[in-house]
């Protein structure tokens, strides 16, 4: 039988049991639009973490106190909430001082208070010198950074985050109003741009920054750092600057077994891969999810299709009568539950991307942060390749069975 | 080896034909020895009491089933030589299927089902119209070429079932029990038909228990027991109409 005849009665077949077909192909359907729906949201959401951290720039290198033992997805210590004090003023110094870093931003952070007239909100504050401007790329939508001055001379000043400014003051300006950090009365000096989420997952937008030495010493009463940021000089890369990183705190800290290491050192792209794989993990463990339902689907399009060879014996031992080789009637039957699998799988990505674009106007409108609309032509390529096997996968053995009767007894089944 | 030779002087060549069946330890000898042969343009009718292995017979001289002993010779091929594919081309180009259930596709239109053979003889779509059209208009049914199978009366359906024994022109056509489902009207319309197409030098094999049906062919060959009874050659009725089936 010539391809396209066989396709016009597989057509005729399915056409000729129009619920049934479409009842059938609803496993598909959910299976597809599902694996369509959460790969897409994956590739958004994988999009929307590495962009952020990408933002932060990528010639930096970021020194938290504590080893990071066992894995790379054990986090750091600190990060633990495990108080390390290894990280100090005079590391900050000596790596000031090493040619492959441009810039060296010792950070401190801590959670506080902050009172304006009525207002009042706990936020996250941390605690830079101007370097920090300068290497996590932040501007300000008005007012000033830290000078050097600043830091020294522990002046009572703040650049804050632009949510927190409209929280604040609503739509009076920021900069110079006095707001009251813990116990301390401190002026507004700058306002920073729309920055969204910062490393550490730290919401930039809601942020008080203050001079290191205010912050450090006066709100926290220590003397050592929760985080140092370097960037790397243009002429290094951020791995050279790496190593020469570990090295000059190895040294530092009189460290010889490399297993003794009290910091951690990573790079952008440490953190970026590190994220990225865990994205991944979430979206392939996710889109394994929508897979059992093709599979449950695929068992539909089984049962269906042994019916309807029971259904059909008659019309199999006539067609068999007519000439019909075996190879014709497994091509005719193979290609209904392919075509079945096929239109589910369309259909399904129609839904997928229904639910993906109204997925995306959610949240584009709830998430300030760019949510981008993602519909990757790998997720339909996959849902037409995996539905269209389904077909073939599951509804080989109906066909086969189709195929192998005995023409004389399929005439005579009643 | 198929070899499709169309001039020869017997078209079937049975000899010593049997069919045995196996169920459960027990044989049932459904055809013993069987032999005969049948030449071009001869009209056979095969009669019989039910269980007396005519349908059998038929089975294994149209190709749907393979004998268990003994030759039988088609158009010069051995079946014993030709492996199932080449059973099923020679289904397809050389023999016609008549059912006593018609065994249309109720649901696909007269020319869906006249065009089946051709759809499994690989003919291009616009080779296929004109013969489909032809075979549909010889039974008489041009107005209806567009009427889905099922709609159509009993007899309307045998025709259609002839039509599509005839689409692809073959030498040698089949009719199991014809009329068995039809009105005596009917029943002469469909003989009528056959007779005509006899006439136009098919061959046709007709296993019948009616003897007015019978009386059609030119030969009788009457099975009992699976096995030969008699094989008489009859004088034709010409003028089968509807007295006859009265």
């Amino acid at each position: 039988m010539l391809l396209r005849d066989s396709f016009k009665t597989a057509v005729h077949g399915l056409r000729h049991a129009k619920v049934r077909s479409l009842l059938t192909m609803l496993g598909i359907v959910i299976g597809i639009a599902s694996v369509i729906l959460l790969m897409s949201i994956g590739s958004s959401a994988q999009s929307l973490i590495l962009d952020q951290v990408r933002g932060i720039g990528s010639d930096l290198v970021f020194i938290v106190p504590g080893a990071t033992k066992g894995s790379r997805f054990s986090s750091p210590p600190s990060a633990q909430g495990i108080i390390i004090k290894t990280l100090t003023e005079r590391d900050a110094d000596a790596l000031r001082r090493e040619q492959s870093l441009l810039a060296v931003a010792p950070e401190v952070r801590g959670q506080t208070k902050v009172v304006y007239q009525n207002n009042d909100l706990t936020v996250t504050f941390g605690g830079v010198t101007h370097e920090f401007f300068i290497v996590r790329n932040l501007e300000l939508s008005s007012g000033r950074t830290f000078t050097e001055t600043d830091v020294r001379s522990f002046n009572h000043v703040a650049v804050i985050g632009s949510k927190l400014a409209e929280t604040l003051f609503g739509s009076q300006t920021a900069v110079d109003k006095t707001i009251r950090v813990k116990n301390l009365s401190i002026r507004v000096i700058g306002v920073l741009d729309e920055e969204g989420l910062g490393p550490m997952g730290v919401d930039q937008d809601n942020m008080v920054l203050l001079p290191l030495s205010v912050a450090q010493k006066q709100l926290l009463g220590i003397d050592y750092y929760n985080l140092v940021t370097a960037q790397a000089n243009s002429a290094y890369t951020a791995e050279f600057a790496q190593g020469r990183i570990v090295s000059v705190l190895r040294q530092n800290h009189r460290i010889t077994d490399p297993d003794k290491d009290d910091f951690t050192v990573q790079t952008q792209e440490d953190a970026l891969s590190l994220l990225g794989d865990i994205t991944s993990i979430m979206t392939v463990f996710l889109t394994s999810i929508a897979f059992i339902s093709l599979v449950v689907g695929g068992i539909g399009i089984m049962n269906i299709m042994l019916v309807s060879v029971v259904e059909r014996t008659k019309e199999i031992g006539l067609r068999k009568a007519l000439g019909a080789t075996n190879g014709d009637i497994l091509q005719q039957f193979l290609l209904e539950s392919m075509l079945l699998t096929f239109l589910g799988g369309v259909i399904g990505i129609l839904i997928g991307a229904f639910f993906v674009t109204l997925a995306y106007l959610i949240l584009s409108n709830t998430l300030a942060t760019g949510w981008a609309f993602s519909l990757p032509p790998s997720a339909i390529g996959l849902a037409v390749t995996v539905s269209t096997l389904t077909g073939v996968v599951f509804g080989l053995y109906p066909a086969r069975k189709a195929s192998r009767k005995d023409p004389i007894e399929a005439l005579r089944y009643e | 080896m198929l070899v499709l030779a169309r001039r020869l002087t017997s078209m079937i060549e049975v000899s010593k034909l049997s069919k045995d069946y196996r169920d459960d330890g027990t044989v049932t000898h459904a055809l013993r020895d069987v032999s005969f042969s049948i030449k071009p343009g001869e009209f056979v009718a095969i009669m019989g009491p039910s269980g007396s292995g005519k349908s059998t017979l038929l089975h294994i001289l149209s190709f749907l089933d393979r004998p268990t002993r003994g030759i039988y010779t088609f158009l010069g091929n051995d079946m014993q030589t030709l492996v199932d594919h080449e059973l099923a081309y020679t289904r397809n180009k050389e023999m016609g299927f008549i059912f006593q259930s018609f065994n249309l596709l109720s649901r696909a239109s007269v020319y869906e089902n006249v065009e089946l053979p051709l759809l499994y003889a690989h003919m291009p779509v616009g080779d296929r119209r004109h013969l489909v059209e032809a075979a549909i208009e010889s039974v008489g049914l041009s107005d209806k070429i567009l009427v889905e199978a099922g709609k159509l009366s009993g007899g309307q359906k045998q025709r259609v079932a002839i039509a599509r024994a005839l689409v692809n022109k073959p030498q040698i056509i089949f009719a199991d029990e014809p009329t068995g489902n039809l009105d005596s009207h009917s029943g002469a319309q469909v003989m009528e038909i056959l007779q005509k197409l006899n006439d136009e030098g098919h061959t046709i094999i007709l296993v019948t228990h009616e003897t007015y049906t019978a009386e059609f062919a030119d030969r009788l060959i009457k099975i009992r027991d699976g096995m030969v009874e008699s094989d008489i050659r009859i004088e034709k009725r010409r003028h089968g109409g509807k007295d006859f089936f009265k």
